[in-house]
C-alpha cells in the first residue's frame, strides 16, 4: 500500500470572529492516495473549500491534524507538488495568460522549461489563442480554464481544483473534465474537485460529501472510468 | 445607503482614508505654515525696521514759524515719546592751529544740540576722544584740521566775524546722511552728500553764535524738530505700518499748513520694508509655491492610489443600477471625509512645525485667512482626487472598462499635447530672457532699498520643475513600454530567474509606478534645490556679512589711534587664528574724496575672505598677486574706471594726505585692474593699494583697521578684542554676529532661515510621503495579487523580489533623476536671485547631509512599506482570500 500524499487526522477548523467562534471544518479524517480520482461534493458553506485550503497547506487545522507523508513538509507542498484551483477569481491581473501559467513554474525549481509547459498547458486546454491577453479581458469560464492550465503545468502529484466548472456550461465542463483525467490518465497524480454539479462527479472514481463541516467519506466509491 | 457606505469605508477602507487624509494633512500644514511665515516675518520686519531707525522725523521749521504750535500739532498727527530742537548753521568754514601752520577746511556746518539729545537718540553720536558734553568736532573735520581734545577750532561764520571754541570731544556720525539730508527735496532728486565738516555745540551755545547769523543770513540757518514716534502702536503689517505713518504725516503737513518741512524717515524706511515684504513673497513664490504644488500633486497622488479599486466599487454600484447622482453621492462622502480629516491633521501639524521651526502661532491674528486657504486647498485636492476621477469613469468608461484591474485608460491629453517638452521649452526661453536682459531680481542698493520683481521669471524654475516631472512620466512610461527586456536584465541581481515576469509586471503597472517615481522625482527635486539655495544662500549671507564687517572681527581705529598698532596683542587672544592690519585713509581722485584700502595683498587672504567676485576678472589670486608684484599697484573700483574712463596701466595720481606737513600731496600710483567689491568698502567708489606703498608716500605706515579670523566663536574673540582696546575709546570692536543681525533686517538677507528650516522639513515628509506612502497605498491596493502569491506557492523571497524590485525601481528613478532636476533647479534660482546675492556665489554649496537625509528617509518608508507588505503575504494565504 503506497503512502497517502495527504492524510488528515481529526483535523477541524474553527475560525474566530470577534468574541464568537465559527466552526468551518469539524474534524474530519481522510487520505487521498497517488491516482486517487475523488469528488467532494456539497452545499455551499459546507466546508468544501475549508478542507481543500488545509490540504493545501495554505491554512493549519485548529483542530486535529494534516500530514503529507508522501510529499514531506508543508513548506515545501507548493507549487510543484501540490496544485490548487482557486473557486475565486485567481489570475494575477498585471500578468497575461502565458505568464500566469508559467508563473508557479518559475516559482519552482522547473524554472528554464516553464515557458513550454505553460504553452503545453494552454494546449491541452485549447487556450493557446488567449496566451496574450490581459485576465481582464477573459470571460469568467476563460479565466477558469487558464487556472486550470496553471494548476496542470507543473504536473503536480495532486490536483485540488474548487468548483473549477462553475463558470463553464456543461458541455465546456464536459470537454474540460475529458482532457483533464485523460491527461491524468497515465499518471499517479491524484485529483480532489469540490463541486455542486453531480455530472463531474460522477466522473471520479470516489464521492466524498460535506454537510455543516462534516466530512463523510465513503458515500460512492466507482472506477475510475 | 449613505451611512452604510460611510460606515463601510471606516471599517473596511480606514487605511487609505488615512492614508489620504495625510497627503491632504501635508499640503495644507505647508500651506498653513508658509502663511504663518509670511505673517511672522512681515511683523519682525516691521519691529526691526522702527526699532533700528535712529530719528523716525525731522520736522524743518520754516522762517516765523511758531515752534510751540508746531510742537502742540506733532502730538495731535501721532503719539510720540521723544522730541529733540536741532539747530544747523552754514559756516564758510573751520580753521585751526596745528605745528605752526593753518589748518582750514572749505564750508561746513555747525549744529547745535542739546544736553538731552544723546540720551534720546543715542544712535545719532559715537565718542570716539574726550567727551560728550561740550563742544564736539566729527573726526573728519578733526583730521583735517588736525586738532584734538583741548585745541581751539575758529568758526568762519557767514557774514559775522569768526568765534572760537574749545574742542571737548571728537565723535562720529554714523547716520550723517539722514541728519544732513536736504528735506523738501523733489522725489527722484539726487541725495544729497552730508558736508565734510561738522562741528556740534550746545544748543543754548549755538543760538548765541547763530542767531545773529539767522538775522543777517536766514537762509543758511535753520532750526529742526527730531521726533521718535512711539512705535507700540505702529500695524505689525509693513504695508499698514506704511500707510499709517504717511498718514500722520501729511496729517501734520496739514496742521502746520506751511510752518515747517517733514522729512519722513520712517515712512521711507517702512517702504523700503514693504519692499522686503515684496520680497518674502516673491521667496514665498520660488520656494514655497513649488512645495504647496507638490503637496497638491501628492494629495491627488495619494487618492489615485486606490483609484482603481474605487473604480471597480463604483463600476459594481453601476451594476446594481446605481445611478450617476448616487455614485458621485458617495464619492463626495468619501471626499468630505478624507478632507476633514486632513485639514484637522494638517493644522495639527502646522502648529507643531509652525511653533517648532518659526517660533509663531498659526492662530495668531493675520493668519485666518491662510487657514482658510489651506483648508480650501485641500479640499479642492481632495475633491479633485476623489470626485473627478469618479465623474470622468462614471461619464467616460463601461462599467467592463471602470471594473478592470489592468486599466487600459486613454493617453493623456498632457502627453497627447506634449505639455512636457511646451513647459521645458519656456522655461528655457524665460530663463534665456531673463539672464539676456540683465535683469535682476532683487537690486539692492545702498540708501533707500528697492525691488524690481519681475514675476515672469518665477516661471522659468517652475516651468521645469513640473516640465522635468512630466517629461520624467513620458519617459519612464516609453522606457517601462518598449525596454522591459532591458529592465528584466537589470533587475536580474533582485528578482533573479523571476526578472522577466517581475519586469512584465512592472510594464503593465507603468502607470503607477511611474506615477511613484515621478512623484518621487518631484520630491527630490523639490528637497534639492531648496537645500542647495538654502545651503548656498547661508553661506552667501555669511561672506555678506563677512563683506560689511571686514572679517569675523574687525577692530577699527583712527589714523591717530590705528587698530594695526595693537595687531600683535590682539593676534595673541586665542581664537584668533589669523590678523591683518588694513590700512584705510582717503584720497582725492581729481576732486572726488574716495576710501583707499592700503593691503597687504600676499597675506591679506589669511584673515578675511577674498572672493573671487570681488574683482572684476573673476580672480581673487591673481588680482592680489599682480597688486602684490607692483608696489605702485592700484586697484579701482567699477564706477571710478567708467566715471574717469581708466584703461589698465594708466598712470593714476591721486592726493593723499602727508604726515610730514599736513597737507594734501599728489602721489602717482599705476592703474591695474578693477575691484568690486571689498571688505568694508563702500559698495560705489574706493580704492586699494599696496600698504607699503602708501606707507612710503604719506610718511605714515600707521593702520586704521586690524582684521581677525577667528577659529571659534567671533562674539568670543570680539568680547576679548574689546578688552585689549579698551583703553582706546576710538576703537571699535564688531564681529560678523553683529553684521548678520543687520542684514538679516535689510533687503538683502531676509529672515529666510524659518522658512528655508520649513521647507526643508516639509521636502524631507513629501520626499517620504511621494515615495513611502504612495507605494504602501499601491500595495494594500494590491494585497489581493501578494496573497495570490503567496498561495501559488511563491516564498518570501520570491513575493520580496516583486516588492523590491518596484521600490528599488523607484527609488532610483526617484532619486537620481530627482538630484539631478532640483541641482538644476537650485542653478537657476540661484542666477535669477543673483541680485539677493552680494556677491554672488562662485558655485553651489551641496547639502550632502540633508540630501542623505532625504534619501533614507524615502528608503526607510518605502522600505518599511516592502516589508510589511511581505510580512502581510505570509499571513494565512487561504484567511486572506476568504477576507478579500
Amino acid at each position: 500500500m503506497p503512502e497517502p500524499l495527504v492524510e488528515a487526522i481529526a483535523a477541524g477548523r474553527i475560525y474566530r470572529r470577534g468574541g464568537t467562534s465559527v466552526p468551518a471544518l469539524g474534524r474530519a479524517t481522510c487520505r487521498i492516495f497517488p491516482g486517487d480520482r475523488i469528488a467532494l461534493l456539497g452545499p455551499s458553506g459546507s466546508g468544501k473549500s475549508t478542507l481543500l485550503h488545509l490540504m493545501a497547506a495554505l491554512d493549519r487545522p485548529t483542530l486535529g491534524e494534516i500530514a503529507w507523508p508522501a510529499l514531506g513538509a508543508a513548506e515545501s507542498l507548493r507549487p510543484e507538488k501540490i496544485a490548487l484551483v482557486f473557486q475565486v477569481p485567481s489570475l494575477l491581473p498585471f500578468l497575461n495568460v502565458i505568464e500566469n501559467v508559467e508563473l508557479p513554474l518559475l516559482l519552482g525549481p522547473a524554472g528554464q522549461s516553464a515557458r513550454a509547459a505553460a504553452t503545453g498547458a494552454l494546449d491541452l486546454l485549447g487556450l493557446s489563442e488567449l496566451a496574450e491577453k490581459l485576465p481582464d479581458e477573459l470571460s469568467g469560464g476563460q479565466a477558469q480554464r487558464v487556472a486550470m492550465a496553471r494548476a496542470i503545468a507543473g504536473k503536480p502529484r495532486l490536483l485540488l481544483a474548487d468548483e473549477p466548472t462553475g463558470q463553464l456550461d456543461h458541455a465546456t465542463a464536459e470537454a474540460l473534465l475529458d482532457k483533464l483525467l485523460s491527461h491524468f490518465a497515465a499518471r499517479d497524480t491524484a485529483i480532489l474537485i469540490a463541486t455542486h454539479d453531480a455530472s463531474v462527479a460522477a466522473r471520479m472514481a470516489k464521492e466524498w460529501r460535506m454537510s455543516h463541516g462534516i466530512l463523510e467519506t465513503a458515500a460512492r466509491i466507482a472506477p475510475v472510468p | 445607503m449613505i451611512s452604510i457606505w460611510l460606515s463601510g469605508l471606516l471599517a473596511r477602507r480606514l487605511g487609505r482614508l488615512l492614508g489620504t487624509a495625510t497627503g491632504v494633512a501635508l499640503a495644507v500644514a505647508l500651506l498653513a505654515d508658509l502663511g504663518a511665515f509670511l505673517v511672522s516675518s512681515s511683523a519682525s520686519m516691521t519691529a526691526k525696521a522702527a526699532a533700528s531707525l535712529p530719528v523716525d522725523w525731522q520736522l524743518q521749521l520754516s522762517g516765523g514759524a511758531d515752534a510751540p504750535a508746531v510742537t502742540a500739532a506733532i502730538g495731535k498727527a501721532t503719539a510720540y515719546d521723544r522730541l529733540e530742537t536741532v539747530g544747523y548753521a552754514d559756516a564758510e568754514g573751520f580753521e585751526a592751529q596745528a605745528g605752526g601752520t593753518v589748518q582750514t577746511t572749505g564750508p561746513g556746518k555747525a549744529v547745535g544740540l542739546a544736553p538731552s539729545y544723546r540720551r534720546n537718540f543715542p544712535a545719532q553720536l559715537r565718542l570716539l576722544l574726550g567727551s560728550l558734553d561740550g563742544v564736539l568736532i566729527a573726526q573728519q573735520t578733526a583730521a583735517n584740521l588736525h586738532v584734538g581734545v583741548g585745541d581751539s577750532v575758529t568758526i568762519r561764520r557767514l557774514s559775522l566775524p569768526p568765534v572760537d571754541v574749545r574742542v571737548d570731544g571728537v565723535i562720529d556720525l554714523p547716520n550723517a546722511d539722514s541728519m544732513f539730508q536736504a528735506i523738501g527735496l523733489l522725489p527722484g532728486a539726487a541725495p544729497q552728500a552730508p558736508p565734510d565738516n561738522v562741528l556740534l555745540l550746545p544748543l543754548d551755545r549755538w543760538h548765541r553764535l547763530f542767531d545773529p547769523q539767522a538775522a543777517g543770513r536766514p537762509e543758511s540757518v535753520s532750526i529742526q524738530f527730531h521726533i521718535g514716534i512711539r512705535h507700540a502702536g505702529l500695524p505689525a503689517d509693513p504695508e499698514a505700518a506704511y500707510a499709517q505713518t504717511t498718514n500722520s504725516a501729511r496729517n501734520l503737513e496739514a496742521r502746520i499748513a506751511g510752518s515747517g518741512l517733514l522729512a519722513d524717515n520712517l515712512a521711507a524706511r517702512l517702504d523700503g520694508v514693504r519692499s522686503d515684504a515684496l520680497y518674502a513673497k516673491v521667496l514665498f513664490l520660488f520656494l514655497g509655491a513649488p512645495g504647496a504644488v507638490l503637496a497638491a500633486l501628492l494629495t491627488i497622488a495619494v487618492a489615485a492610489s486606490g483609484s482603481s479599486r474605487r473604480r471597480r466599487d463604483q463600476a459594481l454600484l453601476r451594476i446594481r443600477c446605481a445611478t450617476n447622482l448616487q455614485i458621485m453621492s458617495l464619492a463626495a462622502i468619501e471626499a468630505v471625509s478624507v478632507a476633514a480629516a486632513g485639514i484637522a491633521i494638517g493644522w495639527l501639524l502646522a502648529g507643531v512645525l509652525s511653533a517648532a521651526v518659526l517660533h509663531a502661532a498659526i492662530f495668531a491674528p493675520g493668519m485666518a485667512i491662510w487657514l482658510g486657504v489651506s483648508a480650501l486647498v485641500g479640499l479642492i485636492a481632495t475633491a479633485a482626487a476623489l470626485l473627478v476621477p469618479a465623474l470622468a469613469s462614471a461619464r467616460n468608461l463601461t462599467v467592463m472598462q471602470a471594473a478592470a484591474t489592468v486599466a487600459n485608460l486613454p493617453t493623456p491629453l498632457w502627453q497627447r499635447i506634449y505639455l512636457d517638452a511646451a513647459l521645458l521649452a519656456l522655461s528655457a526661453i524665460l530663463f534665456w530672457q531673463s539672464q539676456n536682459s540683465g535683469y535682476q531680481l532683487v537690486l539692492a542698493p545702498e540708501g533707500v532699498a528697492a525691488s524690481s520683481v519681475d514675476y515672469h521669471a518665477f516661471l522659468a524654475p517652475l516651468s521645469f520643475w513640473v516640465g522635468t516631472g512630466l517629461l520624467t512620466m513620458r519617459l519612464l512610461g516609453l522606457s517601462l513600454g518598449r525596454g522591459r527586456n532591458l529592465l528584466a536584465q537589470a533587475l536580474r541581481p533582485v528578482a533573479g530567474p523571476l526578472s522577466g515576469i517581475v519586469a512584465a509586471s512592472l510594464a503593465r503597472q507603468r502607470r503607477r509606478v511611474t506615477r511613484g517615481a515621478v512623484l518621487l522625482v518631484v520630491a527630490f527635486s523639490f528637497a534639492t534645490s531648496i537645500a542647495l539655495f538654502d545651503t548656498t544662500y547661508n553661506a552667501q549671507s555669511r561672506i555678506d556679512a563677512e563683506l560689511t564687517n571686514g572679517a569675523d572681527v574687525t577692530v577699527t581705529g583712527t589714523s591717530a589711534a590705528p587698530a594695526g598698532s595693537m595687531l600683535s596683542r590682539l593676534a595673541a587672544i586665542p581664537g584668533v587664528a589669523a590678523a591683518q592690519a588694513m590700512q584705510h585713509r582717503f584720497a582725492y581722485v581729481g576732486n572726488d574724496l574716495q576710501d583707499l584700502y592700503g593691503i597687504d595683498a600676499g597675506h591679506i587672504g589669511e584673515a578675511t575672505r577674498m572672493s573671487d567676485a570681488y574683482f572684476h576678472n573673476g580672480d581673487a589670486r591673481a588680482t592680489l598677486a599682480a597688486l602684490a608684484g607692483r608696489a605702485d599697484g592700484l586697484l579701482v573700483s567699477e564706477e571710478t574706471v567708467h566715471d574717469f574712463q581708466l584703461q589698465p596701466g594708466d598712470r593714476i595720481n591721486l592726493r593723499l594726505l602727508s604726515l610730514a606737513d599736513h597737507q594734501y600731496h599728489v602721489v602717482p600710483f599705476t592703474f591695474i585692474g578693477v575691484v568690486r567689491e571689498f571688505p568694508t568698502a563702500p559698495k560705489d567708489s574706493f580704492l586699494v593699494a599696496n600698504a607699503s606703498y602708501v606707507a612710503d608716500q604719506t610718511g605714515s605706515s600707521a593702520a586704521e583697521i586690524a582684521l581677525l579670523r577667528s577659529s571659534g566663536d567671533p562674539a568670543v574673540v570680539a568680547q576679548a578684542a574689546r578688552a585689549v582696546t579698551a583703553s582706546v575709546p576710538a576703537m571699535k570692536v564688531s564681529d560678523i554676529g553683529e553684521s548678520l543681525h543687520l542684514i538679516e533686517s535689510s533687503l538683502t538677507a531676509i529672515d529666510v532661515a524659518g522658512l528655508t528650516h520649513l521647507e526643508l522639513v516639509f521636502a524631507i515628509l513629501m520626499a517620504a510621503g511621494a515615495g513611502g506612502v504612495v507605494f504602501a497605498l499601491d500595495l494594500v491596493d494590491r494585497r489581493r495579487a501578494l496573497i495570490l502569491l503567496s498561495a501559488l506557492g511563491a516564498t518570501h523571497r520570491q513575493i520580496g523580489a516583486f516588492l523590491w524590485s518596484e521600490a528599488l525601481l523607484i527609488l532610483t528613478v526617484g532619486s537620481v533623476l530627482g538630484l539631478a532636476g532640483g541641482f538644476a533647479v537650485a542653478q537657476m534660482l540661484v542666477k535669477l536671485l543673483t541680485g539677493v546675492f552680494d556677491p554672488p556665489p562662485q558655485s553651489l554649496i551641496l547639502p550632502w547631509g540633508y540630501l542623505f537625509l532625504s534619501l533614507l528617509s524615502a528608503a526607510a518608508v518605502i522600505g518599511i512599506a516592502a516589508i510589511a507588505a511581505q510580512i502581510f503575504s505570509r499571513r494565512s494565504a487561504a484567511r486572506g482570500l476568504r477576507e478579500l
